[in-house]
């Protein structure tokens, strides 16, 4: 077994705005060990957003090395790509973004529709994680009959329902207040506690990097240990 | 596949979340649909119907016609015509006929009359019957008698004669006694117009007293399986043999079944080119539609992408969408076009057949416009770069 959940190596990413090259990433190192509940603090234009892209598969770097539970990512198959996200990560948004006219038990059920599995083992194993983040009672209430904590309770089941390598989790107490959000934070730390689960929290909060077991800064485009 | 059944749920949810769009876009469908359909249908049904008409007197008929040009001088001779069977036997009838159409008073009513000349064989071989009386014989040759047609028969009755049969019909200073009525026929085919208004003598009488008195067509049934061509060539021959080089044009009903089916085929082909104006113009409905979906939906797709859809199960998302949209469109659109072409049968009183094809071809063509309008819109869904899609 492979102990680094997460390994990049020297990736960098640069847009071209106009006539000027942005290097949003300069050659980013980091390595997330299995197990870990790491945060990356960065303020707002740090890059933070791509490197979470990145790391989600969602942006392909320039160039530089990633490595996901040991598998060598490549970027020219966009097939392999798909696949690698639904088998591997689990993403939890700021802004929760559940399907708005599925119920929460649906929500939670996509990633393992697009893996083909038969409907009612969807709903079985969707009722499961539902019951994991305690927000079972919600399970065939629609996204609009939730409060923010709810819907971000069932996009975590979301993201846990495929035992991905990785949840990454993009501010995922912003859009939420105080006491919702310690709840969230209590809830990933449990995951984390209990199920051995590798989280990387992104956030420009600091008091949130207090809350996980490591943190490391990222400032203009380098990573900084906190 | 679950994955398609998913998608499937899917697109009805979606369909029904933008309902009022949806409906739209489906008249447009509909309307295209059951124009196409409609028209297809009116089509086979005019083809059914006038085939029918020949149908309803038989396919073994031909017309033997006096031809064109220098030969037509040549009228055909009783004699030689009557000679025909037994010299061709593939021939089993024949039924020389005159005839001369003019008005016919009866006190200040008028009627177009039609005066024939005919002999017993054109009764069998236009398969005409008579509701009152009886028809001609052989045995009525240079009689003065006839037989009328049923609209000529209701003419009478209206002016002044109750009971045709016995009653005598004066025309052209003759006087005919009325010897039967005969049932109304369709009219088309190969037969000669204008029965229905006609006032039917034996032929030897018609000679002697109709103003025009050449027999210029004949009737003939002939045989099961007989070679037409053959038929034609053998019996130009022997006109031309008997009658001074007369020239005959001979027509088959076959033939012209034929002909009319090619040229009915073309008509219900622009019939149908007609109605897929509407279908295209219905399906731009459709693609216009599906393009707002995925613009109103990018946050949804690029959210799906990130959970790990490929391209194409996004792709095929927005497919199904557009093929259920137009699917559900056809098949509205196939009962109203099957409803407008059995109204319009209904109103001319023509049967009215089911055309199956148009049916398919219904089915097939809604799914095309589906596949082919909701194509580019699920194309440019699922290259929609998932970050951009996602942050809309």
């Amino acid at each position: 077994m492979n102990e680094q959940m997460l390994d990049i190596v020297d990736i960098r990413k640069s847009y071209r705005v106009g006539p000027t090259e942005v290097n949003v990433l300069k050659g980013i190192n980091l390595a997330v060990a299995r197990g870990e509940l790491l945060a990356i603090i960065g303020p707002s234009g740090s890059g933070k957003s791509t490197l979470m892209h990145m790391l989600g598969l969602l942006e392909k770097p320039d160039s530089g090395l990633y490595a996901i539970d040991g598998t060598r990512v490549t970027y020219d198959d966009d097939r392999a790509l798909s696949t690698l996200r639904n088998r591997k990560i689990g993403f939890v948004f700021q802004q929760y973004h559940l399907l708005p006219k599925l119920t929460a038990l649906e929500n939670v059920g996509v990633p393992l529709a697009y893996r083909g599995m038969a409907a009612d083992e969807i709903r079985k194993q969707s009722r499961t994680y539902l019951a994991k983040v305690d927000i079972e009672h919600r399970a065939l209430h629609r996204p609009n009959e939730m409060s923010g904590g709810q819907q971000q309770r069932v996009a975590i089941a979301r993201a846990l329902v495929g035992r991905p390598a990785i949840i990454l989790a993009d501010e995922p107490t912003g859009a939420l207040d105080q006491k919702t959000g310690e709840e969230i934070m209590e809830l990933f730390r449990r995951l984390n506690r209990e199920e051995g689960i590798t989280i990387v929290v992104i956030t420009h909060n600091p008091a949130l990097a207090c809350q996980c077991g490591r943190s490391v800064k990222i400032i203009d485009g380098m990573i900084y240990s906190a | 596949m679950n994955l398609l059944r998913v998608n499937f749920n899917e697109a009805f949810r979606s369909l029904w979340g933008a309902r009022q769009r949806s409906l739209l876009a489906l008249i447009g469908i509909v309307i295209g649909i059951g124009s196409v359909i409609a028209m297809v249908s009116i089509g086979t049904i005019v083809q059914q119907e006038s085939i029918r008409q020949f149908k309803d007197m038989g396919v073994d008929v031909v017309t033997i016609r006096r031809g064109f040009g220098e030969s037509a001088a040549v009228p055909f001779r009783a004699d030689v015509i009557a000679r025909l069977p037994q010299e061709k036997p593939q021939i089993l009838e024949v039924a020389p006929y005159v005839n001369s159409g003019g008005d016919y008073y009866r006190g200040r009513a008028k009627i177009n009359l039609e005066q024939m000349g005919v002999t017993a064989a054109f009764f069998s071989i236009n398969k005409l019957a008579a509701v009152k009386g009886r028809l001609l014989s052989d045995l009525d040759a240079n009689r003065y008698c006839c037989v009328v047609g049923a609209e000529l028969a209701a003419f009478l009755r209206q002016n002044g004669l109750s009971e045709p049969v016995g009653g005598r019909l004066t025309v052209n200073d003759r006087a005919y006694t009325i010897v039967g009525v005969l049932a109304p026929s369709a009219e088309g085919g190969l037969r000669p117009y204008g029965i229905n208004r006609g006032m039917l003598a034996p032929l030897s009488t018609a000679q002697r007293s109709f103003s025009n008195a050449d027999i210029n067509t004949i009737l003939a049934r002939v045989a099961p399986n007989t070679q037409i061509e053959r038929l034609k060539a053998e019996v130009s021959d022997y006109f031309a043999k008997k009658s001074r080089g007369a020239q005959v044009e001979i027509t088959s009903a076959e033939e012209l079944i034929e002909r009319m089916k090619k040229q009915m085929q073309m008509f219900s082909l622009l019939l149908g080119a007609i109605g897929s104006i509407a279908l295209i113009v219905g399906g731009i409905g459709v693609m216009n539609v599906m393009l707002i979906s995925v613009t109103e939906r990018r946050s949804e797709i690029g959210l799906r992408r990130a959970l790990g859809a490929q391209r194409g199960d996004i792709q095929s998302q927005f497919l199904i969408e557009s093929v259920i949209l137009c699917l559900v469109g056809g098949l509205i659109g196939i009962v109203l076009g099957t409803g407008v072409a059995f109204g319009f049968a209904r109103l001319s009183q023509w049967q009215f057949v089911m055309s199956y094809t148009a049916v398919l071809l219904g089915f097939g063509v809604s799914t095309l416009v589906g596949i082919f309008c909701g194509f580019y819109p699920a194309r440019t869904a699922s290259r929609l770069d998932p970050i951009k899609a996602l942050r809309s």
